[in-house]
């Protein structure tokens, strides 16, 4: 579905955030991107959705995924505020030629969906951020996307609502059958989520270290993931792992000092 | 809750005992009325305005000054703040312009004004579209670039192209921005239209002024201010109205 091959990602500095890169995305896949902060995650991300030009290295989709299949959830909700919650979630149809009522019907439908009937007259700033942050994903999931990109979505909310909020994803994930590659700090949910979970070393010059599968089988409760007997083992190396990458990057920069 | 608690109850109080106090003061001799009249010789004077219909030429061209002055200045400050938001060599060769006119205190151009265009209404609206016009570009210049770059990208993601973007994050940040000017500038185009009237008109409240003030007529004076007062503040209610409707999802 979606391929990096050898990627590399500067910021126009001297030494690339990111260097060397390769992974890919199968249909109905979670895939996790971890590591430490400055290692060009979110970077990666940015270059998938071609808001971003990579200085070397190659991202290539399968011939029938078209760029309009590609769906993204950035950290931020990024909702305009000016728009109501349903004139949000219909925005992504309207741009892409649906008819209004027919988009309108639609953003109603995603918006009940995602436990937010009644919601759709209201403004985000109405909203709480549990709330704006379904309509950021209701927005996305409108447009069908058969990969969705996914940039910290849940880290602003609270444990509770991010569980929640977190299981509707998974569940639609694994209904739709959408491809999907996740950013996110937290190894625990990397973990819960994905089918792989890929590490990247401390940036800059940043690479992908480690890749992990995890062997849990489908559909997943999230609460129950975490319970089952490779998750603890699995855990405890990409700690290890991540920990190494981090201090190692700390020794260097004592040692240049 | 009694009436005394309302704030508006409590402050129409405080003015009408100030009143009482003026008007008490007046009748006393303890001040002078030919520099402060009484408030019953400026409601005199108010009514009178009124009474023979001769304020309303005056208010007419003082009304189509200001808001012909308001409607260019607007259209203009919006077209060049966006040009040059948008475009880097048009802000190289407008920002210093905007800057100086910034600086200096835009009513000086008053006088000369009145020398190219004349003591007719083309002068005021000149001088009230020079203020707002200013007020508008910096604020739509300043506007658009301090446009949200996530929505942007959020517009992009959806699959909205330039003119997409333009419509659903750019005009509408920038809308919001002269929303929030709207009253500053309507006070800004009075200012213009009545100093304009000020410095040579043959109608108008500020030509009204400049005559009550050549025949040291105090109650005409306050009459017209108070009458200025009560217009713009009108106009600033239904500003405030247009604002709270359209901005209503703040």
């Amino acid at each position: 579905m979606l391929r990096v091959s050898d990627l590399s990602l500067s910021y126009g500095g001297p030494e690339p955030v990111l260097e060397g890169a390769s992974l890919e995305v199968e249909a109905g896949r979670f895939v996790s991107l971890v590591g430490p902060s400055g290692s060009g995650k979110s970077s990666l991300l940015r270059a998938v959705m071609a808001l971003q030009a990579p200085s070397a290295g190659r991202i290539e989709r399968d011939a029938g995924l078209s760029p309009s299949d590609i769906g993204i959830l950035f950290q931020d909700d990024a909702l305009l505020p000016w728009r109501t919650a349903a004139e949000n979630v219909a925005l992504g149809l309207r741009l892409r030629g649906t008819d209004r009522r027919r988009a309108a019907a639609e953003a109603e439908t995603w918006l009940e969906r995602l436990g937010l009937a009644g919601f759709g007259a209201r403004y985000p700033s109405r909203l709480s951020g549990g709330q704006r942050k379904r309509v950021a994903l209701a927005q996305v999931l409108a447009l069908r996307p058969r990969l969705l990109l996914m940039d910290e979505p849940f880290a602003s909310l609270d444990a509770i609502v991010r569980a929640r909020v977190t299981q509707d994803v998974v569940d639609l994930v694994e209904r739709e059958g959408i491809g999907v590659l996740l950013v996110t700090h937290d190894l625990e949910e990397a973990l819960a989520l994905s089918d792989t979970v890929y590490l990247l070393s401390q940036g800059p010059r940043a690479r992908i270290s480690q890749c992990y599968t995890v062997p849990i089988p489908r559909p997943r409760n999230l609460v129950r993931a975490r319970t089952h007997p490779a998750f603890g083992p699995l855990f405890e190396q990409l700690w290890r792992d991540l920990s190494q990458e981090v201090d190692g990057a700390r020794r260097e920069e004592v040692e240049a000092a | 809750m009694t009436p005394f608690n309302r704030v508006w109850v409590r402050q129409l109080l405080a003015l009408a005992i100030a009143l009482a106090l003026w008007e008490g003061a007046g009748r006393a001799g303890w001040l002078n009325p030919l520099y402060a009249p009484p408030p019953s010789r400026v409601g005199g004077a108010l009514v009178e305005l009124f009474a023979d219909g001769g304020i309303w030429p005056h208010l007419e061209a003082t009304f189509s000054a200001a808001l012909g002055g308001l409607a260019l200045g607007i259209v203009v400050g919006v077209v060049l703040g966006a040009a040059a938001a948008l475009v880097p060599l048009v802000a190289e060769l407008l920002e210093p312009v905007m800057m100086l006119l910034n600086a200096v205190p835009r009513v000086v151009l008053g006088p000369l004004f009145v020398i190219w265009l004349g003591i007719g209404i083309a002068s005021k609206v000149a001088l009230a579209f020079v203020l707002v016009a200013v007020l508008v570009f910096f604020t739509v210049y300043t506007g658009i670039k301090q446009v949200d770059r996530r929505l942007v990208e959020r517009v992009r993601t959806l699959g909205g192209g330039r003119w997409a973007i333009l419509r659903e994050v750019y005009l509408p940040f920038v809308a919001a921005w002269i929303m929030g000017n709207l009253k500053v500038a309507v006070g800004f185009a009075f200012t213009g239209a009545v100093v304009g009237e000020f410095v040579g008109a043959s109608r108008g409240l500020g030509y009204l002024l400049s005559f009550a003030q050549s025949t040291y007529n105090a109650s005409l004076m306050l009459a017209l201010v108070l009458l200025i007062m009560a217009f713009v503040l009108l106009i600033f209610g239904a500003a405030g109205r247009l604002e709270k409707r359209l901005l209503r999802w703040r």
